[in-house]
């Protein structure tokens, strides 16, 4: 029996003694050995760029992992532009616009998000045939093909869903459009439809759905059938050219690290530099108007989508879900069949001829149909005149928007605009006794067309009639003017002279003058500017200095004087409230 | 140029994927962090520091602090609201005929809401237990100054302030925003 002491306390080797001597390390290699002893690096490192090319690294097989790249990029700017967006129908297109115009490099970030995405479809799309050209999508890769036509589709929900999102005219009508789509499916469309856009109508609910979709769970899937992705990818390996033999498969085989991952970021950076000179050359991506539901846009998706666009134009009525659903339909389910339908001996795009001529074929149907989208709008007048319309409208609101939007949101930025500030105004102190609309005030003339030849004329006519001062029920007020028609023209033309028109005839005018006299107009009416007398002085009549008198103190001796029936207003509305005043009034003339 | 030995070629060519990658991240990240700096260089809530109408001035009673809130124009981000409250003050004449004083309710402390104690006559701050007297002094508590004073102007029979935010947690006055 062991009597002796036991050894509980005597420390264990540890780990590094176990070890054998090595010799002295510099910091870098000891630095990584302790990183990897505890994370593992090197086997994430194989997991993502490890492996080897048979047949040697090329530019062919970048095309996957830029798409990567690309989304990547897209997640980075998505999380930025995220900390500043707010999704309602209310802050949407405000808080773009506030990115857009307001923050530093804002437009940036936002555009490089944009045409970023862009990118990263044209890019999907190259993968996408390189895979058909090498064959990359046959037995045993079948499931890894299925996967990326899923990204593929993930992608397309990507744009879909992040068009909306600023709410502004071009995301507005185009999401509109593709949720009635939707709707017009068979069976359940009209259920989805209302999910989506979360209600009957386009809302708040339809913006933050969507942004929940762009945001939260497109990333997830989208990063999941990536892992799934890239781990089939490593499972198989990449598929080499169809023309390299077995020999020089084995005899050209590099690791991928460094060889191929070198070629994915310098095509990948390439990539990203024609993005950035797309974003420099546009200053960001765009923004329109706020949505207007009540206009009537030109609506245009965006480009990745014209094709499909045309396609609509050829089937009409019951036939549209054609275009809508059945042939993206069959040729969905073609794609997703391709593997198996495929029995080719090899990859050799030669014994592949139907696959080749089908690939063709789509490229050349998806050119010609956007072809015939943008040429048929090249040469529409009412098209070009619309978007410049648009653009001026957008340009205004981005101007007004950075004058504080108000709470309201959206279309409420043109609120900011003098005139429509002015509107409310109106609305509060002047409606009660004028019109504007044509059809008389309660207690004042009616505005509409105000200072136009025709407004005047109609005023010397009948100055008691129901769109002049009739309704103020002015007590000797003024009678009309008898005349020929010549006569009354010519009147007509001297007062339309004072209000400041520059299209007055000057012959008319002269004629006019000549008739003051003759047809007793100045026993009520000085003509200096200064004079009271019964009536207004008739020197700038109508002139925007005039009309901002009138709304001050319209009893003045020189204007109306004791007859004026009008409130003054200089006290209660600020001179700058007056002048905006004014000039809404003078706006009304829409005649000559 | 001479061929490179194989592994200087596979040195420079990882060292180049390193490079490129690092530099796309650049490009992705950089102008990102310009965008999330802004709210450094300029304030994002703008408005505040208008002299506002806030009470009466007979309303305010010797010894009787009143709380009134300051409604004026702000700018928050994007949105220009024209009616908001932007803060709330206590009102404070000492003693009859004394000038009205306003102290904001933001305690200097941690920024909780200080309430008037009928009892005792005191300021009290209900988070931590600061405690202040008429004139704004702290008497107790771990508030590290007296309560912030804000600028009082009279309009006839109104009492207007300026109404402000100073920086918590420090023995000085600092405005901020």
């Amino acid at each position: 029996m062991n009597t002796g002491p036991v050894p509980i306390l005597q420390p264990r080797p540890s780990a590094d003694r176990s070890r054998p001597v090595v010799p002295a390390r510099d910091w870098r290699t000891s630095l990584r050995i302790w990183l990897e002893e505890r994370l593992g690096l090197a086997g994430i490192q194989n997991a993502i760029m490890g492996g080897t090319m048979p047949g040697g690294a090329s530019l062919w097989h970048t095309l996957g992992s830029v798409a990567a790249g690309l989304f990547v990029v897209e997640a980075v700017t998505g999380i930025f532009l995220a900390l500043f967006y707010a999704p309602s129908a209310q802050t949407a297109w405000a808080s773009v616009a506030y990115i857009q115009d307001q923050l530093p490099f804002g437009w940036f970030v936002r555009g490089l998000h944009s045409f970023g995405s862009s990118a990263l479809i044209v890019v999907a799309g190259l993968h996408l045939l390189q895979v058909l050209l090498f064959g990359a999508y046959r037995r045993p890769r079948e499931g890894n093909w299925i996967l990326g036509l899923a990204l593929f589709g993930l992608t397309a929900l990507f744009a879909l869903s992040g068009y909306l999102l600023p709410f502004d005219q071009k995301g507005y009508w185009a999401k509109l459009v593709e949720a009635t789509i939707t709707g017009s499916a068979p069976v359940v469309g009209g259920a989805v439809q209302q999910v989506v856009q979360g209600g009957t109508a386009f809302g708040n609910l339809t913006v933050t759905h969507a942004f929940a979709a762009h945001a939260l769970l497109l990333p997830a899937a989208f990063a999941v059938v990536t892992a799934l992705h890239v781990y089939l990818y490593r499972k198989h390996g990449p598929t080499p050219k169809w023309s390299l033999t077995p020999e020089q498969l084995l005899a050209r085989t590099e690791p991928a690290f460094p060889y191929q991952t070198v070629r994915n970021a310098g095509v990948g950076l390439f990539v990203l530099s024609i993005v950035i000179c797309a974003v420099a050359s546009r200053h960001g991506a765009p923004l329109e108007s706020p949505a207007d539901p009540t206009s009537s846009y030109l609506a245009r998706p965006e480009w990745y989508a014209l094709p499909l666009f045309q396609l609509r134009m050829y089937f009409e009525g019951p036939l549209e879900i054609v275009a809508t659903m059945i042939i993206p339909g069959v040729v969905g389910s073609l794609l997703l069949a391709l593997p198996f339908l495929d029995r080719a001996p090899s990859n050799h795009p030669g014994v592949r001829r139907r696959v080749m001529a089908a690939a063709v074929l789509g490229l050349v149907a998806l050119g010609a149909l956007s072809a015939i989208a943008v040429a048929r709008d090249a040469h529409d007048p009412a098209y070009a005149k619309g978007r410049a319309e648009e653009e001026t409208r957008a340009h205004t609101a981005r101007l007004l928007a950075q004058k504080g939007m108000p709470p309201e949101g959206g279309l409420a930025v043109f609120r900011n605009d003098p005139l429509n500030h002015a509107r409310d105004i109106w609305d509060q102190r002047c409606s009660g006794c004028h019109g504007l609309v044509g059809a008389g005030g309660d207690k004042g003339p009616d505005f509409k067309d105000y200072d136009s030849r025709a407004w005047i004329r109609g005023f010397l006519e009948n100055p008691e009639g129901p769109l002049f001062m009739g309704t103020a029920k002015i007590d000797k007020g003024m009678k009309s003017v008898p005349g020929t028609p010549e006569e009354l023209d010519a009147l007509a033309e001297m007062v339309y002279a004072e209000t400041g028109a520059p299209d007055a005839d000057p012959a008319k005018v002269a004629r006019g003058r000549g008739l003051i006299d003759q047809k007793d107009c100045d026993s009520c009416h000085e003509s200096d500017g200064e004079g009271e007398n019964a009536g207004p002085n008739l020197k700038g009549r109508g002139s925007l200095a005039w009309v901002e008198a009138v709304i001050s103190d319209a009893g003045q001796g020189r204007l109306y004087g004791e007859k004026n029936k009008m409130p003054k207003f200089a006290g209660k509305l600020t001179p700058s409230e007056i002048e905006d005043l004014a000039r809404f009034v003078l706006a009304q003339k829409t005649g000559r | 140029m001479s061929e490179r030995p194989p592994d200087t070629r596979r040195a420079f060519f990882a060292m180049l994927t390193a490079g490129l990658g690092a530099l796309t991240a650049a490009i992705a990240i950089v102008p990102g962090l310009g965008l999330l700096a802004a709210p450094l260089r300029r304030a994002i809530i703008r408005g505040a520091g208008q002299p506002l109408r806030v009470a009466a001035a007979e309303d305010v009673k010797p010894e009787k602090p009143i709380r009134v809130t300051a409604v004026g124009e702000v700018q928050d981000a994007w949105q220009r609201l024209d009616h908001v409250t932007v803060g709330s003050c206590w009102l404070v004449r000492a003693t009859e005929g004394a000038p009205i004083r306003a102290f904001s309710t933001v305690c200097p402390h941690l920024g909780c809401g200080i309430d008037w104690n009928e009892k005792t006559g005191n300021f009290d701050c209900p988070c931590h237990n600061s405690s202040f007297d008429l004139h704004g002094r702290c008497l107790s508590g771990p508030s590290p100054r007296g309560l912030d004073e804000l600028d009082v102007s009279a309009d006839g029979h109104e009492v207007l302030v300026r109404y402000q935010r100073f920086r918590t947690g420090s023995t000085k006055k600092e405005p901020i925003g």
